[in-house]
């Protein structure tokens, strides 16, 4: 029973190309995502557990919190010398969400506690079976659901600590074609399909420094995700299928990176607000994407595609103003350089350096209710690029047109 | 009305604004007149693949594919004389299946098409379906063009009447007639390898100059007559591409099987080995030795294959594996390229390719190395996922002939050759796409 709802969870994490550097997804709370994606230094509400856990004790009793997003990002490809060919990876929507329970305890206020289930990371994308790059990559699915129970204690009056668990689930399955032609031309395939689990921990402090000013700084550990017994699956012509044993696994491992967030709040006045994060993710760790296949023969050899990530330091902005006692609206904006090199960048992993643009809104019909909505706009320029390992390039854009709706009721 | 303009207009921008648009450039023509395109050649030019003509092969020929990219920049219709058939004619393709060897062990290798043969009206002459833009023939030598009837001389050698289907009045025109009467504003000419690679697939058992089918081409008869052609087909001063003539040596026809491809298992072998040839004084190890190779100059008409010798991939591996060939008895002098003949092939083609280099700088012509790219080929090229090599059957790019490419080594080449037009004539024809091309295909 448990199990089942786990896979359905991971079944709605899908995730995408549309939002933050590379396979990372920055859409974890309503609210801060309309402010551009900022919000170490305020706790705004229980999604806090996932922005700062330090913030967490700063809640005023206990809240429920759900939010998803509806992210279909538009890809094109134009290969290098193709005159106007371009490709466009397959129309897909994906879900990632959030739910966070926590908040302080009537009898212990200075505690917080709670329990955060969230997508940070995800990639898919689909070219097709039979694109100019299906050798490379066919589709590409990466998921992962984050469990982080969490604790949090207000160790100053104006300081607050809090940490969590991180355990994480996560799914791959990678189509490609193999370059082995059956006797009608079409190409073999290979599927591999597995499933990754990895752990690490989330942790944060926030300082409300002045009655005006709240300061926060946020430390989430790389998470290695590794898949263990993956199946591999090779589709070949019969002739050539002994060099390709049945039955055949696979061991990988995705270093999903660290991120520290260090961030500022600031109170114009009693309705207005604006907070800003500088946000440092330590994506170097991603060099390569290797698959260590358990049978090995001369034709299926232990794969490693170099990738070469670069860390990378993203700036995001927001401001909030409270319009009356039920409406609040919020608008902001980031900017998310990628961590990718240009002679590194597969169509499995295609990123840009991304401009993001965003506003929302809050309406609370009753107490302790309260009803949130926002939209995303994320693009990226045009860049051109190329995966050197094998001479595949050509220019991307990114754009997209996320939005997402959230609920959260204190009790 | 007005609000609903506005919506409508407001959704159509917000619709625009979350689609990439990023776009490829425009196809451009430069400074050439690709409207009526001819290709002048041999086999290559034709579009033969894994030993013989078939139509998918001419569909796949390189200048068909370039034909496809001119129609970007104002090319027209551009027609071959395709055969009706797919299983190869005269001769049946090579595919690969199970084949079984002398010792009973059977594995997977080229073997003639084993399906129904549908070469009916094969021969027909079909000139009046003419004018062709692909007048490649293959077999053809450079210096056949200036030779009157060649392609009923060809049919009554024995040749295949590759030239005789397609040319009218076979019996009289010379090759050069046919390419004059062509009305072409565009060409591609890729001449001159038969008038080496005849001489190496046959070992080499011809003259180093001479005009017999297994010479090599003298070298002022290859530029007359080369030089002829071109004047011919540039005479109103049509651009094109001139290609040269790869190194023979390069393909897997002359690379499959390894010179030390003697491998003795047991000392037994060895030892017996070394008794028989005691007396020449030629001495056998267990593992890889050279093979033993007919040689009339050699002390008792033997000896060891030396390195940058060459055995060709037509020996019957039956008798390399049964028979002793190469062994207790020699591989048959026709097998081999010996070091002489592979000096012979190399200068030959040193020479054809130094007059073809002249003749593009003197016409102001593109060119396109192919003999520097293949080399450059041999340690691997990447393309979108693909790695092309120039080994048999594994590499992709030659076909089962071991000589002729396959689709794709075709497409490979098509892409060199548009690099070469567009670098000349500052034009901006796209690439083909290799992907969509076949390599060699596995039952």
């Amino acid at each position: 029973m448990k199990k089942t709802l786990v896979l359905s969870l991971a079944g709605l994490a899908l995730a995408s190309l549309a939002h933050a550097g590379s396979f990372q997804i920055n859409l974890q709370g309503i609210r801060q995502t309309a402010m551009g994606g900022s919000g170490v230094a305020m706790p705004w509400d229980a999604s806090a557990i996932f922005f700062n856990p330090g913030a967490l004790s700063r809640l005023n009793g206990m809240e429920a919190y759900g939010s998803a997003f509806f992210v279909s990002p538009n890809l094109r490809y134009v290969p290098a010398n193709s005159g106007t060919t371009s490709y466009e990876p397959q129309k897909e929507t994906s879900t990632p969400f959030a739910v966070y329970v926590g908040g302080t305890l009537r009898k212990m206020p200075k505690l917080g506690l709670g329990l955060g289930i969230y997508t940070p990371f995800g990639s898919s994308v689909n070219w097709g079976d039979d694109w100019t790059g299906k050798l490379i990559t066919q589709s590409i699915k990466l998921q992962s659901v984050y469990f982080q129970p969490t604790v949090s204690y207000a160790v100053h009056e104006r300081v607050s600590i809090g940490a969590g668990f991180v355990y994480a689930i996560g799914s791959v399955n990678i189509h490609r074609a193999l370059p082995l032609q059956f006797s009608d031309g079409r190409s073999g395939q290979l599927v591999l399909d597995g499933k990754a689990s990895g752990f690490g921990f989330n942790a944060g402090v926030h300082v409300k420094a002045t009655d005006k000013l709240d300061v926060g700084l946020s430390f989430r550990s790389g998470v290695n995700m590794k898949v263990d017994n993956g199946t591999a699956t090779f589709t070949v012509p019969a002739s050539v299928s002994p060099l390709f044993p049945a039955g055949n696994t696979f061991n990988s491992n995705l270093p999903l990176p660290n991120i520290t967030t260090l961030g500022a709040a600031y109170r114009f006045t009693p309705s207005f607000l604006l907070q800003a994060d500088v946000v440092f993710a330590g994506w170097k760790s991603y060099d390569s994407l290797k698959f260590d296949f358990a049978k090995n023969t001369t034709a299926v050899a232990n794969s490693s595609s170099p990738r070469l990530y670069k860390n990378t330091v993203a700036y995001r902005l927001g401001g909030h103003y409270k319009v009356n006692d039920k409406f609040a609206v919020m608008a902001g904006g980031a900017w998310d350089p990628t961590p990718s090199d240009d002679k590194f960048v597969s169509p499995d992993a295609v990123d840009a350096d991304r401009i993001s643009l965003s506003a929302g809104l809050t309406y609370e019909p009753v107490r302790n209710l309260n009803i949130m909505a926002v939209v995303n706009y994320t693009t990226t320029k045009a860049r051109s690029v190329s995966y050197s390992p094998e001479n595949f390039s050509g220019t991307y854009q990114i754009k997209s047109v996320t939005p997402g709706i959230g609920i959260s009721y204190k009790f | 009305m007005k609000s609903t303009s506005l919506k409508i207009l407001a959704a159509a921008s917000l619709f625009a604004a979350c689609k990439p648009n990023i776009e490829g450039t425009a196809p451009t023509k430069g400074s050439a007149d690709f409207s009526h395109y001819t290709a002048i050649g041999n086999s290559l030019t034709a579009g033969y693949s894994d030993g013989t003509l078939y139509r998918s092969g001419q569909i796949n020929s390189f200048p068909n594919m370039l034909a496809g990219q001119f129609k970007l920049v104002g090319g027209g219709e551009f027609k071959q004389p395709l055969l009706p058939g797919e299983s190869g004619w005269p001769g049946a393709k090579r595919v690969l299946g199970p084949v079984t060897g002398c010792d009973g062990v059977t594995s997977l290798g080229p073997m003639l098409y084993p399906g129904a043969r549908d070469t009916a009206g094969s021969s027909t002459n079909i000139s009046n379906q003419g004018p062709f833009n692909n007048l490649g023939v293959p077999g053809i030598r450079a210096t056949d063009y200036l030779i009157p009837g060649y392609a009923y001389g060809a049919l009554l050698l024995g040749g295949v009447g590759y030239a005789f289907r397609m040319y009218e009045n076979p019996a009289v025109v010379r090759p050069i007639d046919v390419a004059a009467k062509s009305n072409h504003t565009f060409f591609t000419m890729w001449l001159g390898n038969n008038d080496v690679l005849l001489y190496a697939t046959r070992g080499g058992e011809g003259q180093a100059s001479g005009s017999g089918p297994s010479d090599i081409s003298p070298l002022p008869t290859f530029k007359t007559s080369y030089k002829a052609v071109l004047d011919t087909i540039t005479r109103k001063g049509q651009k094109g591409v001139l290609i040269n003539i790869p190194d023979v040596t390069a393909l897997p026809y002359f690379n499959t099987i390894p010179a030390k491809g003697l491998v003795l298992a047991r000392q037994g072998q060895a030892d017996s080995l070394n008794a028989a040839y005691a007396p020449l004084g030629i001495k056998f190890a267990v593992g890889a030795n050279p093979f033993i190779i007919q040689d009339g100059s050699a002390p008792g008409g033997v000896r060891q294959i030396k390195d940058g010798e060459y055995i060709l991939l037509t020996t019957p591996q039956d008798s390399l594996k049964c028979a002793g060939w190469g062994s207790k008895k020699p591989i048959p002098r026709s097998f081999v390229l010996d070091a002489t003949e592979v000096a012979n092939v190399r200068n030959a083609t040193q020479d054809f390719n130094a007059y073809i280099r002249q003749m593009a700088d003197e016409k102001k012509l593109a060119f396109f190395d192919v003999n520097t790219y293949f080399k450059t080929v041999q340690s691997g090229v990447h393309y979108n996922g693909l790695t092309l090599t120039p080994v048999f059957v594994t590499g992709g790019v030659f076909s089962l002939d071991g000589v002729h490419l396959t689709p794709r080594g075709y497409a490979l080449v098509a892409n060199k050759i548009i690099q070469s037009i567009n670098d000349t004539y500052g034009s901006t024809i796209p690439d083909v796409d290799i992907t969509k091309y076949n390599g060699v295909l596995y039952p």
